[in-house]
């Protein structure tokens, strides 16, 4: 007999899962078929197929500029995220200093801050010290909201690999730096990858810090979240939405299954236990 | 980076004397410190000298008061607004964490060896993007959408009695914020139940405890902290929640984050209360997040 559940209960949850699939799924499934449908308004009954929207996003210069600049944004604040993070993420778990729980606590608390609080807050500061809005003070509030996911990918990587070998190069007589960059950096690279990608598409989403400090280059979610209160702009604003949905889910998909095979390979060089 | 090279060259070529750079805590934790405390801590101090027209919008004299902190203490309108965000984020959070549970359940204890692929599914739309999750429900509930056209081309409803509350009203509010957090609550409880300890369950069969009641006296206590941390990550984030209901709300789905909003972005903003408004609500976070710190601790990452 299995403790945990009995056969139609299985059953039950198993057809509960499905459901919740499917209503998971479900709209972008209708955008989807919405992005072909030949109708300046997505509505029933469809009215034949057409690739027409998808040129005109292509088309249009100003949906280009945007996911262009939140493109830029994003990796430069992905980027920035990552060497803070790396860098905090090495003081936590290979050095001993007072205020440990306090300073790991105040890297991780932009998690629970409400964006909308912190959108003001920056506003607030660059127009105080007069900082005129732009593609850099975007960066900078998403750096500060990525470094803690940096963190949680990075600290517990740290605290996995074995540490006797980061002596051994120490104790060999190679600098901390040194041994970071030949022997610990290679080792958690993968995490270091992961952690990119984590903050490159938390930038890239980003809308309710961005709307506070953007400049006068909209980003990606700006432009969209301004198309759409047009209506003409529906259908458009749709194909670009499933092109970008289906390649998010092609990356989350890819990444699962770079870090299986990663992690597959890491398991065969490491001593067991 | 000069940084990164700084001990590359060959040994035996004489090196240019160079400051001596090393990973000491100071230099591995200055700069981070140094960013947040520069673009997190001092914008908040900010925000508070605001509330307190320590800082003012307006030209002209002003100084520390706590007018502007009076008069929220004793509006009813921002307080009724906070209430109405606190009572729909709380029914939110409440019916997904229900909903959550039986599907983190079935991952974590039925036994299918698909179990990361199925968690991988159930995730995977969270990680898309959350302006066109919400965008996807424009389209399926307003008066022309997808949802209203389908039932008038199948003569379901007459197209002059559309289901006209789908749209801009709490009730999107609510669905809307449902469909985005639930994949990502589902995530915590399921490691809770993952990291349960199988031979318990046995040993209390073997006792002679129907499922119900292992369920009941052993299953469910053990993952009681993850269900108050999946509560809270959903909880803490809609409270201040303005961009879904600033889309699918309305007037009736208007809450506390699209207030402090307007108060610093409509034509005649006022600083001074928006900046209490902020404060206060980041207060009531604070506070959450300390009393219930040890359930939302990403444990491996506090360490000692």
């Amino acid at each position: 007999m299995d403790v945990a559940l009995s056969k139609n209960g299985a059953r039950l949850l198993r057809a509960f899962f499905a459901l919740v699939v499917v209503f998971l799924y479900a709209p972008i499934l209708i955008l989807l078929i919405f992005s072909f449908n030949n109708s300046e308004v997505p509505s029933f009954p469809l009215s034949g197929f057409t690739f027409h929207w998808y040129h005109e996003f292509l088309a249009n210069s100003e949906l280009r500029g945007a996911l262009e600049t939140s493109a830029i944004i994003a990796a430069l604040s992905s980027a920035g995220a990552v060497v803070l993070g790396l860098l905090a993420a090495m003081a936590l778990t290979r050095r001993r200093f007072r205020g440990k729980a306090a300073v790991s606590a105040l890297l991780l608390s932009p998690l629970v801050i409400p964006y909308v609080v912190f959108g003001i807050s920056l506003l607030l500061l660059f127009h105080t010290i007069g900082v005129p809005r732009s593609v850099l003070t975007v960066v900078i509030g998403h750096i500060v909201i990525s470094v803690p996911y940096t963190l949680l990918v990075l600290v517990p990587r740290l605290n996995q690999i074995d540490i006797s070998l980061e002596e051994a190069a120490f104790d060999l007589g190679a600098s901390r730096l040194r041994t970071f960059r030949s022997i610990t950096l290679p080792l958690i690279l993968p995490a270091v990858v992961s952690a990119f990608l984590i903050a490159f598409t938390t930038s890239f989403d980003e809308y309710a810090v961005a709307s506070f400090v953007v400049g006068t280059r909209a980003t990606f979610p700006i432009y969209l979240y301004s198309a759409l209160r047009f209506p003409s702009q529906l259908p458009q604003v749709i194909a670009v939405a499933v092109v970008v949905l289906v390649l998010s889910l092609a990356v989350v998909v890819a990444a699962e299954v770079g870090r299986r095979i990663a992690e597959r390979r890491f398991a065969s060089l490491e001593p067991s236990g | 980076m000069a940084l990164a090279n700084a001990d590359s060259s060959p040994e035996h070529v004489p090196r240019p004397r160079r400051l001596r750079l090393d990973l000491t805590t100071p230099i591995l934790l200055g700069l981070p410190l140094a960013w947040l405390a520069a673009f997190f801590l001092v914008p908040i101090a900010i925000v508070a000298a605001y509330s307190f027209d320590v800082y003012s919008l307006n030209p002209g004299p002003h100084g520390f008061t706590l007018t502007a902190w009076h008069d929220f203490l004793h509006s009813s309108v921002y307080l009724r607004l906070f209430w109405k965000s606190v009572k729909l984020s709380l029914t939110v959070s409440a019916i997904i964490v229900l909903l959550a549970y039986p599907l983190a359940y079935y991952l974590a204890l039925s036994g299918t060896k698909r179990k990361y692929i199925l968690l991988l599914l159930l995730i995977a739309p969270f990680l898309t993007s959350y302006l066109l999750r919400v965008l996807a429900w424009k389209v399926i509930l307003g008066n022309q959408g997808a949802v209203n056209t389908f039932l008038f081309w199948t003569g379901l409803r007459s197209p002059d009695h559309p289901l006209s509350q789908l749209l801009y009203s709490r009730f999107a509010v609510m669905l809307v914020l449902g469909y985005i957090w639930l994949p990502f609550v589902a995530l915590p409880i399921f490691v809770s139940l993952e990291s349960l300890d199988r031979r318990l369950l046995e040993a209390a069969s073997d006792l002679g405890a129907s499922r119900l009641q292992a369920f009941r006296r052993v299953t469910l206590p053990l993952s009681l902290p993850g269900v108050v941390a999946a509560f809270l990550f959903v909880f803490i984030p809609t409270l201040g929640e303005f961009v879904t209901p600033s889309l699918v709300g309305g007037a009736s789905g208007y809450l506390y984050g699209n207030q402090i909003v307007d108060l610093f972005s409509t034509g005649f903003p006022d600083w001074e209360i928006g900046s209490v408004l902020s404060i206060f609500l980041l207060g009531v976070v604070a506070i959450l997040t300390v009393v219930f710190a040890r359930f939302l601790q990403p444990g491996e990452v506090t360490v000692d």
